[in-house]
């Protein structure tokens, strides 16, 4: 086998892993339309993992400088999201108008919110997973808020 | 073949017995205003969620699934004075204050607390012109016995929602607030589905 195919091979089998891997965590998607003609629209997918591996790299003294308030609402959105993991689908919050329609709702293991108001239109969508992992992370790290206000 | 099959039909049965047993219950809230710019909000919580994250959120007056009540919330309305009343008195007795734009009826019935709010406003500048009553708000509460018991189950001054909520799982189906005013009507119930309509 030639060198130039082994590492063809190799790539190939990396893609196919990583491919995998983010299919497993999930992909964070984002797709917001403009309304006016000529208007932008912005799609973007991004691997779901990327949020707590940022998590885990932050360094602690820099987390000690999250806001109190985030600190305080890690637990909530802990307990939230499990919750949620185990919820069935289900539109959770819907506000329809004359102007405006909000919908956010769970959709297999991914949080999906829709917003649709006269100048755009909003998709966003992430797993409910990296919410999870992300917010352990955060709390695992930081101190807790009474330490922070004794010191 | 016969005992399998009765065997079968058993375990079925009992399957579905315990599913229905264990089936998730929802809260739900619906609001819609009336108008041409009126806005629909629909809202469907599963009550296992709330029991999750309400004894997290330390907020204000909400601690630990308990928010503290003052005694001016109430208006030197005795709360606890009066649910004691209608706990005691028999049912379809009804607790009655009144004033002259509003009628506040307090009833027990069937394990149930009753509320209801009868409230006529002040007639606007278009009613006083064209004698045309004012449309009268009304609001309507039930709230089983076990739930309100379990509200007031923590200090003087406080209400334990979260063993509200855990006594309120007990429930498939329950109509719990109807509120309607000239602008907007608010309903509030529970059952086990995951969709409000």
């Amino acid at each position: 086998m030639t060198p130039k195919a082994i590492i063809l091979q190799g790539a190939a089998a990396m893609m196919l892993v990583t491919g995998a891997f983010v299919y497993h965590v999930g992909a964070v998607w984002v797709d917001v339309r403009e309304k006016k003609p000529g208007g932008d629209h912005v799609r973007l997918v991004v691997p779901a993992i990327i949020a707590p591996v940022a998590a885990m790299m932050v360094p602690k003294a820099k987390l000690q400088e999250a806001p109190a308030e985030l600190q305080q609402w890690l637990p909530t959105i802990e307990a939230a999201t499990d919750e949620l993991s185990r919820c069935p689908d289900s539109v959770f919050v819907q506000v329809d108008s004359r102007k405006e329609h909000v919908k956010i709702a769970k959709s297999g293991d991914h949080l999906v919110i829709d917003v649709d108001d006269p100048g755009e239109t909003v998709h966003v969508s992430f797993p409910i997973r990296a919410v999870a992992y992300t917010a352990r992370q955060l709390a695992r790290s930081a101190p807790p808020v009474a330490q922070r206000a004794g010191m | 073949m016969r005992k399998i099959l009765s065997a079968l039909t058993i375990l079925v049965w009992l399957g579905g017995a315990t599913a229905a047993l264990a089936a998730e219950r929802w809260v739900h809230v619906k609001v819609s205003e009336t108008g041409e710019d009126g806005e629909r909000v629909r809202v469907n919580i599963p009550l296992s969620l709330a029991e999750k994250i309400l004894p997290t959120i330390n907020a204000h007056k909400l601690h630990d699934g308990k928010v503290r009540v003052d005694e001016h919330d109430f208006k030197e309305v005795d709360l606890r004075a009066l649910l004691d009343a209608v706990r005691t008195a028999q049912d379809n007795e009804y607790v009655t204050v009144e004033s002259k734009h509003e009628n506040v009826r307090v009833a027990k019935s069937g394990g149930f607390m009753l509320v209801k709010v009868r409230e006529t406003p002040h007639p606007s500048k278009k009613e006083k012109e064209t004698g045309a009553a004012p449309k009268v708000h009304t609001v309507d509460v039930k709230i089983p016995f076990t739930v309100v018991n379990a509200l007031l189950s923590g200090e003087k001054d406080e209400l334990d929602l979260l063993a509200g909520l855990r006594a309120l799982g007990q429930y498939d189906n329950l109509e719990l607030v109807t509120v309607n005013d000239e602008d907007s009507s608010v309903r509030v119930w529970i059952d086990t589905q995951n969709t409000a309509e």
